[in-house]
C-alpha cells in the first residue's frame, strides 16, 4: 500500500513536471513535493512510527525517489534557465567599429634593420655603432683615400666648416676636418683600434652624401655593413655568408655574384649581385632581363687599413660588405621613392 | 666613358659580338653602364658628283644642280648654298628612307622637278652638322653606296664605368682592348712598343721645366707645313662615336690619341709661341703660375691663376692651364702653318686641386688626375705625328724630350699560398703564371719556387701590393669559380650594445602605445635657431649644404618634429609621433653627441590639457614597460627652465631616482605660430644615455596582501597654486598605514579646484578597524588644512 502511495506520488511528479514552463511554476511544484508540508515529505516523516524492518525497506526506496525528483527538479532549472535567456534581444552589430586604443608603426628602416640585425646575431655578429659625424682620418685617411685621391669623388661628402684640434696620433695635421660620415665603414678602423681578431661585427647607420635628390637618391640613407676579420679569412667566406643572409632575408634559395670593382679600403674589391627575388634569375622586368639585381658592394679589407688601425701588415685577412637598407625596404615593400623614409609623412608610416 | 665596339673589336682582334663581351667585361674587369645599338639604315644613299649648279627660275635661295651618280645623271634642287661644281656629296636617291624619317620622293619644287636629295650630315645620323651639304672627300668614288664608302656598319656604343684604380690605363680604347683581348685569349698584338721616340732633335724649340716634381715629362714636337681642314670622316666618325665633337684635323688627331691610348696631348700654333726676338725658335716654360696671372682659356673664360698653378707659357705669358685647358692665344686657326705637340706627364695631385680650385673638369684634367704613366707620353707623340703626317700633311721638324727621371716597372713579390688563401680557391701555379703574362706582368724570379717576383707593366700605376696582383689573377681567374664557403672562426657570443638594445626596446614598446616613428634629415636652418631659440648651443655648419635652410647640423631634434607635425596636420587632426635620433654641437673645441627620444602628440580637442596629460601618461607608461620602478619616477615642476620652445606653465620634468632624464610638456604657443601650428602639441623628450645610465634593479617581488585593505574617500577644495603632487604626497606622510593614494574627480570652482582622491589603508598582520582609520584620516585632515590651506570636505 505505501509503497504504492509512493510510487504513485513520484509518477505524479514526473508527469506535473512535463508542464512546468516557468520558474515560478517550476518553485510551486517544488513546494508541492518537497516542500516541508507536502504530502511526501509528510509521508516520508510518518515513516519513523514504523517497525525497523518496514522502516528500512520504505526508507531506502522513499530517499531513492526523493534523489530522482531532486535531480529532476534540477534538470528542469537549468532548461528553463537556458530557455528564458533571449539572445535575440542581446544581439549585437559586430560590424560597428571596434573601440582601438590605436598602434603605432615603425618606420620601414627600422623594420628592415631590425630583421637584419636578428639574422646576424643568430650567425653570431655583434652589433656595433659609430658616430654619424667623423674625422676626415676616420672617413677617408684610414680607409685608404688620402687626401686629393680621385677616389673621393666617388663620395660626395658633407664638410662641416669647423674644424677640431686633432688627437690622433697617426695624424700629423694639427687640425682635423669634420665630415657626415659618407658610409658607415668610417667606423671600422674605431673599432679595430680597441678590438683583437678575430671578431664579427655589423654597423648599421645613417649616412650622408651630397647629391641632388629624386626618387632613387637620397642625401641622407642608412647603410648596413659587416665585417669579418680574422686570420684566414677568404672570398668564400664572403660569398657564402653573403649568400645566406640574403637567402634568409628574402625567404628563398638566393645566389651571390661578384663583380670586380674598386672600393679604396678593400682589395680585392667587388661589386655584389644576387639572383632576382622576383623571377629567381631567369629575367624579368625588375632585372630588366638579366637575372641578378645589384645589391652593394664588398671586398677584402685592403692591408694599410689593417694597418691604419693598428694591426700588423699581413697578419689578419678579412672581409667587409655593406649596402643601402632602403634597397632592400624598397624591394621588399615595392616602395618606389626612396624620398618616402624621411619625409616624415605619417601617410606612409602608417602602411607598415 | 663611351667606346665604339668596332673599334675596341679592331684593336683586342675579338670576334664575339658585342653581347658577349659585354659579360666577359662586366665579370673580369669593367662595369658597363650601358650598351647602345647604333643602326645606320642608309640604303639608297649614294655618292655623287655635282656637274652642274644653276639658278632656280622662281627662287631666290634654291639652286638647280645636274649631279652625276655613275651612268645616270639626275636633276636635283637644293637649298644649301656651300656646294661647288665638281663637289662629291651624299645624295638620297628616290625610294630612299633617311634615318630622321624623311622618305624621297619626286617632287616639283616651286615649278621644277627634282629627283632625289643631297644630304647633310644630321640628315644622315652621321653628326650634328646642318651647316649646309656634307661635301665628302675628292677621292670619293662616284655612285658608291654611302654606307659602304664610309665604312658605316652597324656598332654598339658602350659605356663603361672606369673607376679610379683603372683610369690610369682602361680610360683609352688600348686599355679597354687589351682587357678584350686576355678575356678571349687573343694576343694583344697592337704594337705600342715599337712606337718610339723620333731621333730627330727640333732645332726650333726648346723646352725648360721650371718645376720637376709637377712636371716628371715633358715631349714637345715641331710639324711644319700643316694644312688645317676638316679630318677624314672614318676619324670624325670615330671621335663622334666616343662622344668628342670634331674640331679641325689638328685638334682631332690630339683627340683621337687620347682617346686611343689614355694620353692627353695638347697643339699649339707654332708662331704664337714664337719667340720675338728670335724668329725661327719658340721656347716653352713649364712653371707655377704668377701672382695675379691669367689666361683666357679655350672655351672664352678668363682665369685668375693662383701661385699653386702650373702653366705651359712662353717667354711672356701662360698659354695653357697645364693638363686641364689650353689658352686662347695659341689656338689652332685656320691659318695655323706650323704646330708644336706637346705630350708631357702632370702630376696628378696638382692638376686635381687646379682643376676643382677653378671648377674645370675636362678629358684632359680627368685623366692626369688620376696619375698617368710617364712612358705613354712617347708612343703618343709618336702616334700623333704620324697621323698628322697623313691628314694635314705636316711634316716632323724634329722632337725634344724632357724626361730627368725614368718611370721603372714596380716589382711585387707574390706568394702562391697567400693568392689562395685570400681568394679560398686552388688555382695552380701553372694558371697563375698564365694568367700573370697576359696581363703582361714580367716574371722575374724563377717559376719554380712558391713565392714569384714579378715587374707589374708601368701603365698599370695601380698596381703596388699584392693584394693588388691577387685582385687582377682572381678577376681573370674568374670570381664565379669560387665556391661559397662557411666561416670556421670561433664563434665568441656576441657583446650586446645596450644603448642599440634600449633603443630597440622603446622602438618596439613604443608603437603598442600608439606612436609612429618618424624618420627626417640631420639638418635644419638658421630660421629654426631663432625660433625655437637654440643659440645656447654651437651648431656645426656644413661648408656644402643641399641648401640654405639645411646648413647647420641639428643640436636638437624639436624643430624637424615641429616641421612634421605642420605637414602632417594636412592629412591628420590628431596623431602621435615619435623619434630616435642623435644631436651634435661643438662644445670647448670637441663634437659632443647626444642621443634623444621625442615623442609628440596632438589631439582632437583640448579644453584642460588633455594633450599634455595623455603625453604624460604615455611617458609614464613608456617607462614601465622598458622596466622603470614606477616608485622611482617623479614627473613634476620644472625648477629652472632653460628651453625656450617648452611652454612655460605646462611643462614637468622627468626625474628617475632623482636623475633629470627629460622633459614632458606642451610646445610654447609663440614658437607653434613660427611653425604655423594651430593645435597644441605636447612632447617629451628623453636623453637616452641618461636612461640607460639609470641602474635598473632588478623588480623585486612583495608577497600580496593576506587582510582586505580598506577604501575612504576624501574630497578638498584647494587654491590653484596647490599641486596636487604636493597633496600626495603630505597623505602619503601623513598617514602610517597608507598603501595608495589615488585621484579620481576634477572639477574647477570659483577661485579654487575640488579634488576627491581614494584612499587605500593596509597593514600586513590583520584587517584595519575603522576606528584606526578614523584617526589616520583625522591626521591626514590636520595635516593638509595647516599645511596646505586645504579645505577638506568630508
Amino acid at each position: 500500500m505505501k509503497k504504492e502511495k509512493i510510487k504513485n506520488l513520484s509518477n505524479q511528479f514526473f508527469q506535473e513536471i512535463q508542464t512546468v514552463q516557468s520558474e515560478d511554476q517550476l518553485f510551486q511544484l517544488e513546494k508541492k513535493y518537497l516542500g516541508r508540508k507536502s504530502e511526501f515529505i509528510g509521508f516520508l516523516k510518518s515513516l519513523k512510527n514504523l517497525a525497523p524492518e518496514e522502516r528500512k525497506q520504505f526508507g531506502r526506496l522513499a530517499n531513492e525517489i526523493k534523489k530522482e525528483i531532486t535531480q529532476k527538479l534540477e534538470e528542469k532549472k537549468k532548461e528553463l534557465i537556458e530557455k528564458s535567456f533571449d539572445f535575440e534581444k542581446e544581439s549585437l552589430d559586430v560590424t560597428m567599429p571596434g573601440r582601438k586604443k590605436g598602434v603605432g608603426h615603425l618606420n620601414p628602416i627600422s623594420i628592415v634593420r631590425y630583421k637584419i640585425e636578428d639574422i646576424f646575431s643568430r650567425m653570431g655578429y655583434e652589433v656595433a655603432d659609430g658616430s654619424e659625424i667623423e674625422t676626415e682620418f676616420y672617413n677617408f685617411d684610414a680607409l685608404n683615400i688620402p687626401a686629393h685621391h680621385p677616389a673621393r669623388d666617388m663620395q660626395d661628402t658633407f664638410w662641416l666648416q669647423q674644424k677640431i684640434k686633432n688627437q690622433h696620433p697617426k695624424v700629423k695635421r694639427e687640425e682635423e676636418r669634420l665630415a657626415m660620415r659618407s658610409q658607415t665603414s668610417a667606423g671600422q678602423v674605431k673599432y679595430m683600434e680597441k678590438h683583437k681578431p678575430p671578431f664579427r661585427i655589423i654597423v648599421p647607420g645613417k649616412c650622408f652624401r651630397n647629391e641632388a635628390t629624386d626618387t632613387t637618391h637620397e642625401h641622407t640613407f642608412y647603410q648596413f655593413e659587416a665585417l669579418v676579420v680574422g686570420e684566414n679569412i677568404n672570398v668564400g667566406h664572403l660569398k657564402f655568408t653573403a649568400q645566406e643572409f640574403f637567402s634568409q632575408f628574402f625567404k628563398q634559395k638566393v645566389k651571390i655574384r661578384l663583380r670586380p670593382s674598386y672600393f679604396p679600403f678593400t682589395e680585392p674589391g667587388f661589386e655584389f649581385d644576387i639572383t632576382c627575388t622576383v623571377c629567381h634569375g631567369k629575367g624579368c622586368s625588375a632585372c630588366q632581363g638579366g637575372g641578378w639585381l645589384e645589391l652593394g658592394g664588398a671586398g677584402m679589407v685592403n692591408q694599410n687599413v689593417f694597418e691604419a688601425s693598428g694591426y700588423p701588415r699581413n697578419k689578419y685577412q678579412g672581409f667587409a660588405w655593406g649596402f643601402g637598407i632602403e634597397r632592400l625596404a624598397m624591394m621588399k615593400y615595392g616602395i618606389d621613392d626612396v624620398r618616402l623614409f624621411h619625409s616624415g609623412d605619417l601617410r606612409f608610416i602608417k602602411q607598415f | 666613358m663611351k667606346y665604339s665596339y668596332n673599334w675596341l673589336k679592331e684593336l683586342a682582334n675579338t670576334q664575339k659580338t658585342a653581347e658577349e663581351m659585354a659579360e666577359l667585361l662586366t665579370m673580369h674587369s669593367f662595369e658597363l653602364e650601358g650598351l647602345e645599338k647604333k643602326e645606320i639604315n642608309l640604303t639608297g644613299v649614294v655618292i655623287g658628283k655635282i656637274l652642274e649648279i644653276k639658278k632656280h627660275p622662281d627662287a631666290d635661295k634654291l639652286q638647280l644642280t645636274k649631279i652625276e651618280i655613275g651612268k645616270k645623271k639626275l636633276e636635283i634642287v637644293c637649298g644649301a648654298p656651300n656646294i661647288k661644281i665638281g663637289d662629291k656629296v651624299p645624295v638620297a636617291l628616290v625610294g630612299a628612307q633617311l634615318p630622321n624619317g624623311i622618305k624621297i620622293r619626286e617632287t616639283k619644287i616651286r615649278g621644277v622637278k627634282s629627283v632625289g636629295m643631297l644630304c647633310a650630315e644630321d640628315e644622315l645620323d652621321l653628326g650634328e652638322n646642318h651647316n649646309g651639304i656634307m661635301i665628302l672627300d675628292e677621292d670619293a668614288p662616284v655612285g658608291m653606296s654611302i654606307k659602304k664608302y664610309l665604312e658605316i656598319r652597324n656598332d654598339t656604343i658602350f659605356e663603361i664605368k672606369i673607376l679610379p684604380d683603372r683610369a690610369h690605363d682602361a680610360m683609352s680604347y688600348v686599355g679597354v682592348a687589351r682587357e678584350m683581348a686576355i678575356l678571349d685569349n687573343q694576343k694583344f698584338d697592337y704594337d705600342f712598343a715599337g712606337l718610339k721616340l723620333p731621333k730627330k732633335k727640333s732645332r726650333k724649340l726648346k723646352v725648360i721645366i721650371k718645376d720637376k716634381k709637377l712636371c716628371p715629362r715633358y715631349i714637345g714636337a715641331v710639324m711644319e707645313g700643316v694644312i688645317i681642314k676638316e679630318s677624314p670622316d672614318w676619324l670624325r666618325a670615330r671621335l663622334e662615336a666616343s662622344g668628342i665633337r670634331p674640331i679641325n684635323n689638328v685638334v682631332d688627331a690630339t683627340n683621337y690619341v687620347m682617346l686611343e691610348l689614355g694620353q692627353p696631348l695638347h697643339a699649339f700654333d707654332f708662331s704664337q709661341v714664337q719667340e720675338i726676338s728670335k724668329n725661327e725658335t719658340a721656347k716653352i716654360i713649364i712653371r707655377k703660375a704668377q701672382k695675379n696671372e691669367k689666361i683666357e682659356l679655350l672655351d672664352g673664360e678668363v682665369l685668375k691663376l693662383t701661385v699653386d698653378n702650373l702653366v705651359i707659357a712662353n717667354n711672356q705669358e701662360p698659354l695653357v692651364l697645364a693638363g686641364v685647358m689650353g689658352g686662347k692665344n695659341s689656338e689652332i686657326n685656320n691659318d695655323t702653318k706650323s704646330i708644336i705637340l706637346e705630350s708631357a706627364n702632370f702630376n696628378a695631385i696638382s692638376i686635381r686641386t687646379t682643376r676643382i680650385e677653378h671648377k674645370i673638369r675636362t678629358e684632359s684634367s680627368d685623366r692626369f688626375e688620376k696619375n698617368i704613366d710617364p712612358n705613354l707620353a712617347e708612343k703618343a707623340i709618336r702616334r700623333v705625328i704620324e697621323i698628322l703626317e697623313h691628314t694635314a700633311e705636316a711634316k716632323l721638324e724634329g722632337v725634344v724630350d724632357i724626361y730627368p727621371q725614368k718611370n721603372k716597372p714596380q716589382k711585387i713579390e707574390i706568394n702562391l699560398d697567400y693568392i689562395n688563401s685570400l681568394l679560398g680557391e686552388e688555382i695552380k701555379k701553372a694558371e697563375v703564371l698564365k694568367i700573370l703574362k697576359s696581363l703582361q706582368f714580367k716574371i722575374i724570379g724563377k717559376e719554380e719556387e712558391k713565392t714569384i717576383l714579378v715587374e707589374a707593366p708601368t701603365y698599370r700605376v695601380d698596381l703596388k701590393t699584392p693584394e693588388d696582383v691577387i685582385e687582377d689573377i682572381g678577376r681573370i681567374w674568374g670570381y664565379e669559380k669560387i665556391k661559397p664557403q662557411p666561416l670556421v672562426e670561433p664563434i665568441i657570443p656576441a657583446k650586446i650594445n645596450q644603448q642599440l638594445f634600449l633603443e630597440r626596446k622603446i622602438r618596439q614598446n613604443i608603437i603598442g602605445l600608439g606612436f609612429d616613428e618618424i624618420y627626417n634629415y640631420s639638418f635644419y636652418g638658421e630660421e629654426d635657431v631663432v625660433n625655437c631659440k637654440l643659440n645656447q648651443k654651437q651648431h656645426l655648419r656644413l661648408e656644402n649644404p643641399m641648401n640654405p635652410s639645411q646648413h647647420l647640423v641639428r643640436a636638437n631634434l624639436v624643430p624637424n618634429i615641429l616641421k612634421n607635425i605642420f605637414i602632417n596636420l594636412k592629412h591628420f587632426d590628431s596623431f602621435k609621433i615619435f623619434k630616435i635620433g642623435r644631436n651634435y654641437w661643438l662644445e670647448k673645441g670637441t663634437v659632443k653627441e647626444e642621443r634623444k627620444l621625442v615623442m609628440a602628440n596632438i589631439l582632437k580637442k583640448d579644453q584642460d590639457g588633455e594633450t599634455f596629460y595623455e603625453m604624460k601618461g604615455a611617458v609614464e607608461d613608456l617607462l614601465e614597460i622598458i622596466g622603470i620602478d614606477k616608485k622611482a619616477l617623479v614627473i613634476s615642476k620644472i625648477k629652472e627652465l632653460n628651453k625656450y620652445y617648452i611652454h612655460p606653465t605646462r611643462s614637468a620634468e622627468i626625474k628617475i631616482n632623482e636623475k633629470l632624464i627629460g622633459y614632458v610638456g606642451e610646445i610654447n604657443p609663440l614658437v607653434l605660430l613660427k611653425y604655423k601650428i594651430e593645435k597644441r602639441v605636447a612632447l617629451a623628450e628623453i636623453d637616452l644615455r641618461k636612461l640607460l645610465a639609470i641602474t635598473q634593479t632588478e623588480k623585486k617581488y612583495q608577497s600580496l596582501k593576506k587582510f582586505p585593505s580598506v577604501t575612504r574617500d576624501i574630497s578638498m577644495l584647494v587654491n590653484h597654486d596647490v599641486q596636487v603632487l604636493d597633496i600626495v604626497n603630505l597623505i602619503k606622510r601623513a598617514g602610517k598605514v597608507i598603501l595608495k593614494v589615488s585621484l579620481f574627480d576634477v572639477f574647477k570652482k570659483d577661485k579654487k579646484t575640488s579634488l576627491a582622491f581614494h584612499l587605500e589603508f593596509g597593514v600586513d598582520d590583520r584587517t584595519l578597524k575603522n576606528k584606526e582609520i578614523d584617526k589616520e584620516i583625522g591626521k591626514i585632515v590636520t595635516e593638509l588644512e595647516t599645511k596646505l590651506k586645504v579645505e577638506v570636505r568630508q
